[in-house]
């Protein structure tokens, strides 16, 4: 089911007739510890395209320049070369987007350090998230502010943590906060710093199921970085392999073969299932379909 | 027969008092209010390093035969502007680099202020503050500012709140980090070289700090910390400021003491009750 999807921003046509819309669209991207030319590039030359309703990964290992590069893309990080499009619009070298586009972006980061008591509950909190960028008075839309937030909580299982105070959070609830914090207002990109780090089994069920229903009934497009190859290969539609450049693209099938994880990883690199397997004498299993929602 | 008014209420009559009074309720809220903010973002030690160097201010003032007053806004200003950058330029950690930058202003200013000795009045009263210093005109001030304040947080509530906790995060909903940042550092300045005159440098940093943590301490929400904070400035200010009427003693330190005593009060409901809750 493709969604219409209504342009935002000038510059080149976000849907076609004929295929998904392009919602994010990276051109020889490349990123140093500084903006200068000069500064040695930690990610080079990165180009690729994410479609609304897929799920894509972004695979490497340590080092490899994943966030630098979500960092990046998202104007976090300034960048020494390339152009980053989000719906059509351009990303200023100073890391703007218009407010219309912004506002459908949402970032889930690797972890998010509060240092001591905190007064912000969660439910103010999630309610930041709705709340558009710019100058606003905290009561404008109290009502609609606190219906949004009260349905994200409901969608992420953390109702029941809406007056605890942010500080008081463990890794994991942290997690389903943060996602209640991007999924409080309508969006189109999602990009996730290792999401799933911190969860347990049962809550990072919900959560893929969560991004699945997301991205097939609001037609969101979703970027993770994962060190969760099984995952990745379970849920995915596209994984980018990354150490330094884009080492390959395509599907977990093509993109997660021995052979190229070999190449990413280097010389030596068994997955653990491919090992386990071939000492039991069995051909390693297909990649199972999504979560149902 | 009735008995006559206790001293501090006598003490009331005077117009000097009367604006003291006044003074420590808007700075004392100033304080708090402000404070609620910097002390999430990390900056109490920036507000201290700000305050001694608005000594500095005050003798370049008194060198150039100009207001003190005048002087001390563009250049606590200016400051604050210099020394945010080279934190942020700087390979150095925050804390030494504001050390540098505070002992050293402060011991330029201590050598010129004793060269220009029949000049600049009591060290003292720089020092610690001076309530038969404050005018109508810097009430006026005051006030006007603390409504700006009010006006401003209240605007930018969404961008301070993800400024404080990540900066990524921040940049990804839309916020302009480096200029929400920049103005921050602009009106907390404005606010510690307008508030010296009362407080004095070297306790300036506790009307930022103190109030505001013990807010922090009993608040059990963002809606009930800025009001918590700025109302804790207020009565220490008010009481901080009758006392130093009362028994005669400089104002600033008064007014910190009594802050002192909020922050003990506020330590033992936190240990007793449970937070503060407001509106969602």
């Amino acid at each position: 089911m493709l969604k219409t999807v209504p342009s935002i921003g000038s510059g080149s046509a976000t849907s076609t007739a004929t295929g998904p819309e392009v919602v994010l669209q990276v051109e020889g991207l490349t990123v140093g510890w500084g903006a200068a030319a000069s500064d040695r590039p930690v990610v080079e030359n990165v180009s690729f395209r994410l479609a609304a309703e897929t799920d894509t990964a972004l695979v490497g290992p340590n080092g490899a320049g994943k966030s630098t590069l979500v960092q990046a893309l998202l104007g976090i990080l300034p960048r020494q070369a390339g152009s980053v499009r989000v719906l059509g619009a351009p990303l200023s070298p100073h890391g703007r987007l218009p407010a219309a586009v912004r506002a459908q972006v949402a970032y889930l980061p690797q972890q998010v350090s509060v240092r001591g008591r905190f007064p912000l509950t969660v439910a103010e909190f999630v309610g930041l998230g709705w709340e558009p960028s710019g100058l606003r008075l905290p009561w404008a839309g109290r009502r609609e502010r606190r219906a949004a937030v009260h349905a994200a909580l409901e969608r992420t299982a953390c109702a029941d943590l809406a007056a605890r105070l942010i500080s008081e959070l463990s890794t994991g609830q942290w997690k389903r906060v943060l996602l209640a914090f991007c999924v409080v207002r309508p969006r189109r990109l999602l990009v996730l710093d290792e999401a799933q780090a911190g969860l347990d089994p049962q809550a990072a069920e919900q959560f893929l199921r969560l991004l699945f229903d997301l991205r097939r009934s609001e037609g969101w497009a979703v970027l993770q970085i994962s060190h969760d190859l099984e995952m990745v290969r379970r849920t995915c539609d596209r994984v980018l392999c990354l150490n330094r450049s884009l080492r390959c693209q395509g599907s977990p099938e093509v993109a997660l073969s021995p052979a190229q994880l070999e190449r990413l990883y280097g010389r030596g690199y068994v997955p653990y299932h491919h090992h386990h397997h071939r000492e039991a004498g069995a051909a390693p299993p297909p990649p199972a379909a999504p979560p149902q929602p | 027969m009735t008995l006559p008014p206790p001293e501090w209420l006598e003490l009331l009559r005077f117009p000097f008092m009367q604006r003291a009074l006044v003074a420590g309720l808007l700075s004392g809220s100033l304080g708090g209010l402000l404070g609620s903010v910097a002390v999430l973002r990390q900056l109490s030690f920036f507000s201290d390093a700000l305050g001694h160097s608005a000594l500095l201010g005050i003798s370049l003032g008194v060198l150039l035969g100009v207001e003190p007053t005048l002087v001390l806004i563009p250049f606590a200003v200016l400051f604050a502007l210099a020394v945010s950058q080279l934190v942020e330029r700087s390979q150095l950690p925050s804390d030494a680099l504001l050390n540098i930058v505070y002992s050293s202003s402060l011991a330029i200013a201590v050598v010129l202020l004793r060269l220009l000795s029949s000049r600049a009045g009591s060290l003292e009263q720089l020092l610690f503050g001076d309530i038969l210093a404050v005018s109508w005109g810097d009430l006026l001030l005051q006030a006007l500012l603390l409504a700006g304040v009010l006006t401003y947080l209240l605007l930018t509530r969404r961008s301070q709140i993800l400024v404080s906790l990540d900066r990524g995060l921040a940049v990804s909903q839309g916020v302009a980090v480096g200029w929400q940042r920049l103005l921050f550092v602009v009106v907390l300045a404005v606010v510690v070289a307008l508030s010296i005159k009362a407080v004095g440098v070297l306790l300036i940093s506790a009307f930022v700090v103190i109030p505001a943590c013990s807010a922090r301490l009993i608040s059990g929400s963002f809606a009930t910390y800025l009001p918590l904070a700025s109302g804790i400035g207020a009565s220490c200010g008010l009481i901080g400021l009758l006392s130093s009427g009362v028994f005669n003693l400089p104002s600033g330190p008064c007014v910190v003491i009594v802050q002192l005593l909020a922050f003990l009060a506020a330590l033992l409901v936190r240990a007793s009750r449970p937070p503060l809750r407001g509106w969602g």
